[in-house]
């Protein structure tokens, strides 16, 4: 489903970062959570996620914040040259992979525009009264979006690192001065997150890509895709993805990034094994159709 | 087919007697480089033709189509478009290799105004530049780096006349056959054109 919203402002909040708050103009705008994004649907007919960085209460207008990428596709090049105030722009319901979940004490890492699902997260943190630190590492302080307001807001619970001049920040070092029981969440980079893979245990920690990781995967296998609402089978042939043949067969699934990161595709898995391959983390019960293989001969599925 | 009497021919200076001298405006509108309106126009253009000749002066033109903005703009006098599946005949890399002579003619779906660029061209495969051109799942393995010596907008009369965005042109292609009917008689194949345009339509599945 998509909801209508127009561009209340447009403003360059850092260098090469563009915040854009929308405002929905058909009502309230779809309730979110800390974590979530939306796809733009753009003029170009390029699809982009984005994270939410406003705030959750405020039900009139989303906003998100997009860093021209000098390798960008197409999306936020787009963004930043031709999307303006007053424009309309559909956008997807709030998606959430990347969702806070309850914990004694938090850490949050966040790298350049991985800020974004972090704003949010740090607010609802400090606003429960739950003990939380936010590491924010850009480029410098020019690159780094919203450095000074969380600075004013949340004063020492933020710890800003430029690191063209300090380097880095030590997530090992982090790593060892930390309450065992802190969640820890990032969103940054791709170095950032296997830094961050490395110095703390997986099962505190939750990441959010900005793009794949790069991996390879075993060769592709035919499979067959059983959809069990519609009664049909249809065959995924090795050079096809699961999200081709089914649209190709006449059952339409909406796609967003068609990399497994945005999350647009999203079927559930009644029964056999799925070769997950995408960045979001799905069970067994879910399969991203743009990636997402099957391990066993068939895979029925809610379609 | 051949007439049976060759049209004559007309000389050169003659042609230029009987067009008449162009407007200075025409001239003007001529710019060496692609400026934020250009700009503007091929990140919303998803179609253009594109016009090498081999070192002999033989001439080729072909179509080229992605998403809006799918040739990139990497400075203003630079662009750079990719390579996707097609034939793999690769008339226009031939060509370039040879001569790197190239024509453009940027469309943008209901808009009259066509954008031309010229300029020279050659084949890149700068991870930087396939970069940018990568869409679903697959990176382009080839691009055209194209160095722009002008570009120009073209009057619309052409596409006025031809009433080439009108949903009733439409209609146009009714009157043809498919293919499929038109190879097989073509070249005398014994198959089914059925089969041909099925398998031209299964082809067409897999774009990237």
């Amino acid at each position: 489903m998509q909801q209508h919203t127009v561009i209340d402002r447009a403003e360059d909040i850092a260098e090469g970062v563009v915040s854009l708050l929308l405002r929905g103009t058909t009502g309230s705008l779809a309730p979110w959570e800390p974590g979530a994004h939306i796809d733009l649907s753009l003029p170009n007919w390029l699809t982009r996620s984005y994270s939410l960085c406003g705030d959750p209460a405020d039900a009139e207008h989303y906003r998100v914040a997009v860093r021209h990428d000098p390798l960008s596709r197409g999306g936020s090049e787009y963004i930043h040259h031709y999307i303006r105030a007053g424009r309309a722009l559909k956008v997807s319901l709030p998606r959430n992979h990347f969702p806070l979940l309850p914990a004694p004490r938090y850490l949050f890492l966040a790298g350049g525009i991985g800020i974004t699902p972090l704003l949010p997260m740090l607010a609802a943190a400090v606003e429960a009264d739950v003990p939380a630190t936010l590491v924010y590492a850009g480029r410098s302080a020019a690159a780094m979006p919203f450095a000074e307001e969380l600075r004013s807001r949340h004063g020492d619970r933020v710890r800003l690192v430029a690191t063209r001049e300090d380097g880095r920040p030590d997530l090992t070092a982090l790593a060892a001065g930390l309450a065992p029981d802190t969640l820890v969440y990032c969103c940054g980079p791709a170095p950032m997150i296997a830094a961050a893979q490395a110095a703390f245990p997986a099962d505190r920690l939750h990441t959010e890509r900005f793009r794949p990781a790069p991996r390879v995967f075993a060769e592709n296998k035919p499979f067959d895709a059983v959809c069990a609402r519609s009664g049909r089978t249809v065959p995924v042939p090795a050079d096809q993805s699961l999200l081709n043949a089914l649209n190709r067969a006449g059952i339409p699934v909406a796609a967003g990034c068609r990399e497994g990161v945005c999350g647009s595709c999203e079927i559930t898995v009644l029964s056999g094994t799925p070769e997950h391959r995408d960045d979001i983390g799905a069970s067994d019960s879910r399969v991203y159709a743009c990636v997402s293989r099957a391990l066993t001969p068939e895979l029925v599925i809610d379609r | 087919m051949h007439a049976s009497v060759r049209p004559r021919r007309v000389s050169p200076a003659e042609v230029r007697a009987r067009l008449g001298a162009p407007d200075a405006l025409v001239e003007a509108k001529v710019l060496d480089r692609i400026d934020e309106h250009f700009r503007r126009f091929i990140a919303h253009s998803p179609f253009l033709t594109l016009a090498t000749a081999d070192a002999a002066g033989r001439a080729d033109c072909s179509p080229r189509g992605d998403y809006p903005g799918f040739v990139k703009v990497l400075d203003e006098h630079t662009l750079a478009m990719p390579d996707r599946p097609g034939n793999k005949i690769a008339d226009t890399f031939r060509n370039l290799a040879e001569n790197d002579g190239i024509g453009m003619c940027f469309l943008i779906p209901g808009m009259r105004e066509t954008l031309r660029v010229n300029g020279s061209a050659y084949a890149t495969d700068e991870p930087d530049v396939l970069a940018r051109m990568h869409t679903e799942g697959r990176e382009a393995e080839l691009a055209l780096v194209i160095e722009v010596a002008e570009a120009y907008f073209h009057c619309g009369r052409a596409l006025v006349r031809s009433r080439l965005w009108d949903p009733a042109s439409q209609a146009l292609a009714d009157e043809m056959p498919t293919v499929g009917e038109m190879t097989t008689a073509q070249l005398n194949l014994a198959i089914d054109p059925k089969d041909l345009d099925a398998g031209l339509e299964e082809a067409y599945q897999t774009l990237y």
